[in-house]
């Protein structure tokens, strides 16, 4: 008997959460049209505070960091904005419209920082990668190995010889790039899972040699400075700048993209 | 009629009419007597003035009357039109406004003697309430741009001779546009009432000011030298051959002015500028135009106010046409209202392409300070209608036009997205999950199950195709058994079919080819294939060739048929030594 009630109690209790579940779902596309309602009567602070709960909810895309980065730029904090488009642009390296808007706050950022030239393969190679995000890659990697295994099959059992041959080249250039967008795949992968660019959020922070108070004075950076992170120690984060300077500040002066 | 405009009471002064005829029972002005006393009067006079122009003369005779009043009391009067009776005609005259201020102490009832005495006596005293210069302005409150009439004014006490000037430091007006208004040269000493004292008050310059910054604006102290006669008491025995009298220099100065500028309420579009009353008028040179002609929009801004400061407003034409500079003229006269006067503006521009084209109406707006707000006045919209001019001329003019570049007006951030948000986990990826790998492995497994199906399948088909290898020769034994019993119940048709079969049935399993496939040719090549010897060959088509000719034509006895049999046996043990695999 009591086994019962107990059975029954788990098939109440995940009914409960299944409508619960349902309901936050729900709440959260109207959470989402309210603060995009909010958005088009200008009332950018209320549609922050919408966006932000969507994000509470441990839910994330694009556009919602899109959205979000869009509100912050309007309601004129360049900082949060520049952080929700980098955001936006991990999930969606494609979109043109976050390219562009990153492009147009980036222009309130104080300091100018000319990137070190890369090689041309190498751009061509991060041009190649961020034309898709991670599960675009993954798709089109497991779709690839399939299709390799039907040139597979093609040359194990066709009995033309012409079929064999061309089955035979295919198959392994379906292979090929089978490898190599599964790569691709994990490169934007661990993008997302590393996080290791950041945006300086201090006014104005000294960058320092070393990661302590009385260490040189390297140079001075302002706020919406994007970063990469290559160290940490306590407190403090070693950064590099796209020109190639590195320097210790610390981590309270920094949001992780 | 004409009197002096300011009397003390108790003073005498004359009151005369004038007239261009002769007239009778002149009649002054009933209530006259209730302010003033008649002393004396009518004395008429007469003068007459001759003058010859070109050989032509006219003359111009005048009568006066001349009364002589005295004041009663203080105040300000109106003098009534008088009138007078010319041929039997009743003509009213003016009417004149008198002031009456009180008689100045020391001067009380100056008789005949005391005038005498006083011209004898040392002269008032320069400076002071006696001698002074002034600016006046008819505004101290005003807008920013509201125009501003600054007299500058010398009063001087009736009895201090004023001879001449010497050094005349007129203000500088800092922080206004100034505009002098003409005046005539000589200056002319007019009798006025200021702090209820009779000065002589002449007038030395008129400015129109037009305040350009707020705040409170200061004009700073003048000065200037004049020349005044003064009588000197005789020092010396010589003094007495001389006149007596001296001129002196004397410096005045002015006392500082100010004056508050507000600054205007926040400016309307289409605003230029303009302070004052104004009002515009267009004209378009031509309503009917061919392309490349020249067409003139003339905008007029007629009024009172800063037009001289008025910037050229704007006209908001079609793009492609053809837009000159604005030339502007303006024409301005600064009179004792204000200044006054039109600016004229002439848009020239070149419709470039045929075509019905509206030209907007100019909005013109301007801040009256009268009221204290902006005020829009617009000028009517006109329609241009361009018709094609000769051909070579646009095609010309064409060839030379360069293209306009696309003009970014502003910039913005794009429109936020808008549809399904398409949310996830954060953090969570298709990439590197269970079901990511799965599917890879998912497919290569079905691969592999496929493919050993696949062989599977195969080797059984081809165990099959060795197994009837195999039985073939025991079936073949079996049909030519069947067919010896065929023979022994004289069954022709039968005996040959069951050989026919026998051997069909004997080559297809043995060479692997289906019995609807096999025929006599495909057979031969396929024997040839095996090495099968050509005597077994020709056995064979010849048991063919009979079977099927005795199948349906029954020939021969049961010898034939148990030759034939035999002959079959012997071929079929023959071609199952041969028939390797």
């Amino acid at each position: 008997m009591t086994k019962y009630i107990i059975h029954r109690l788990i098939l109440t209790l995940s009914g409960i959460v299944f409508v619960l579940n349902a309901y936050a779902r729900d709440s959260i596309q109207v959470i989402w049209e309210k603060a995009n309602a909010f958005y088009a009567t200008e009332e950018y602070q209320k549609a922050v505070i919408e966006y932000e709960q969507i994000l509470d909810a441990g839910q994330e895309s694009a556009k919602l960091y899109f959205n979000l980065g869009n509100a912050y730029y309007k309601a004129g904090d360049y900082n949060n904005a520049i952080l929700n488009y980098e955001r936006a642009k991990l999930l969606a390296p494609q979109d043109e419209d976050i390219e562009f808007n990153l492009r147009m706050a980036n222009q309130f950022v104080v300091t100018g920082i000319e990137a070190l030239p890369q090689p041309f393969f190498v751009r061509w190679k991060n041009s190649i990668i961020n034309r898709y995000p991670a599960d675009s890659w993954a798709a089109i990697s497991a779709g690839l190995f399939m299709v390799f295994l039907l040139l597979l099959g093609a040359f194990l059992f066709s009995r033309s010889a012409s079929v064999k041959k061309l089955s035979f080249w295919f198959g392994i250039l379906a292979i090929l790039l089978t490898a190599f967008t599964f790569s691709f795949a994990a490169r934007q992968k661990e993008k997302i899972d590393n996080r290791n660019h950041a945006i300086i959020f201090c006014p104005r922070v000294t960058v320092k040699s070393a990661p302590s108070e009385n260490s040189t004075d390297l140079f001075l950076l302002y706020e919406g400075v994007k970063v990469e992170i290559s160290d940490s120690l306590d407190s403090w984060k070693e950064i590099r700048l796209s020109d190639g300077n590195l320097g210790w500040l610390p981590d309270s002066c920094i949001v992780k993209i | 009629m004409s009197a002096p405009n300011a009397v003390e009471t108790g003073q005498q002064f004359r009151l005369t009419f004038t007239l261009n005829k002769k007239g009778s029972n002149p009649d002054l002005p009933p209530d006259l007597t209730s302010n003033f006393d008649v002393l004396m009067g009518p004395s008429t006079g007469q003068s007459t003035r001759m003058q010859t122009i070109n050989g032509k003369t006219t003359t111009e005779i005048s009568y006066s009357y001349t009364y002589i009043l005295k004041a009663k009391r203080e105040g300000s009067f109106e003098i009534r039109p008088a009138s007078v009776e010319i041929d039997g005609e009743i003509v009213e005259s003016n009417s004149l406004k008198i002031q009456v201020v009180k008689a100045q102490s020391g001067q009380q009832q100056p008789s005949q003697n005391q005038q005498q005495e006083s011209q004898s006596r040392e002269s008032v005293s320069l400076g002071g309430n006696n001698l002074f210069i002034r600016l006046e302005l008819n505004k101290q409150n005003v807008y920013r741009g509201e125009q501003i009439i600054a007299t500058v004014k010398l009063y001087a006490d009736p009895n201090i001779p004023v001879s001449g000037f010497d050094e005349v430091n007129l203000p500088t007006y800092e922080g206004f546009y100034t505009q002098d208004i003409e005046m005539p040269q000589q200056i002319n000493f007019n009798r006025e009432v200021f702090n209820d004292r009779i000065y002589q008050v002449g007038v030395l310059k008129k400015t129109v000011l037009f305040p350009q910054q707020n705040g409170t604006i200061t004009i700073n102290p003048f000065s200037m030298t004049l020349l005044v006669q003064q009588r000197v008491r005789p020092r010396s025995f010589f003094d007495d051959f001389f006149s007596g009298i001296q001129t002196v220099k004397t410096t005045i100065t002015s006392s500082p002015v100010r004056i508050n500028v507000k600054d205007l309420p926040p400016q309307p579009a289409n605003y230029y500028g303009g302070v004052g009353n104004f009002n515009v008028t267009s004209e378009l040179s031509s309503a009917d135009v061919t392309t490349n002609d020249a067409v003139t929009l003339k905008l007029t801004i007629t009024g009172s106010g800063n037009i001289r400061l008025i910037r050229n407003p704007q006209l908001q034409l079609p793009s492609d046409f053809e837009i000159y500079d604005p030339r502007a003229t303006d024409n301005v006269r600064a009179t004792d209202s204000g200044m006054t006067g039109s600016k004229t503006v002439e848009y020239l521009f070149q419709p470039r392409f045929e075509g019905d084209y509206v030209i907007p109406s100019i909005p013109f707006t301007f801040f009256n300070p009268a009221s204290g707000s902006y005020v829009t006045r617009s000028t009517p919209e006109y329609t241009l209608r361009v018709t094609k001019g000769t051909g070579d001329q646009s095609a010309s003019i064409i060839g030379g036009r360069h293209r306009e570049d696309l003009q970014l007006i502003g910039q913005d951030i794009r429109y936020i997205k808008q549809g399904n948000p398409m949310l996830k986990i954060k953090g969570s990826t298709f990439f590197g999950t269970p079901a990511f790998y799965s599917l890879y492995a998912g497919t290569a497994l079905l691969f592999i199950l496929l493919f050993i199906i696949y062989r599977k399948k195969a080797r059984e088909n081809a165990n099959a195709a060795l197994m009837r290898n195999k039985k073939a020769n025991r079936m073949a034994v079996k049909r030519l058994k069947e067919a010896a019993r065929f023979m022994k119940q004289n069954n022709n048709e039968a005996f040959h079919e069951a050989i026919l079969k026998a051997f069909w049935g004997y080559l297809s399993d043995k060479l692997g080819i289906a019995v609807a496939n096999l025929n006599r040719e495909t057979a031969v090549e396929n024997l040839k294939s095996k090495n099968v010897d050509d005597p077994v060959i020709t056995n064979f088509i010849e048991i063919m060739d009979h079977c099927e000719y005795a199948r349906y034509a029954p020939s021969g006895g049961s010898e034939a048929r148990s030759e034939l049999y035999k002959k079959a046996e012997q071929t079929m043990s023959r071609l199952e030594k041969q028939i390797k695999r």
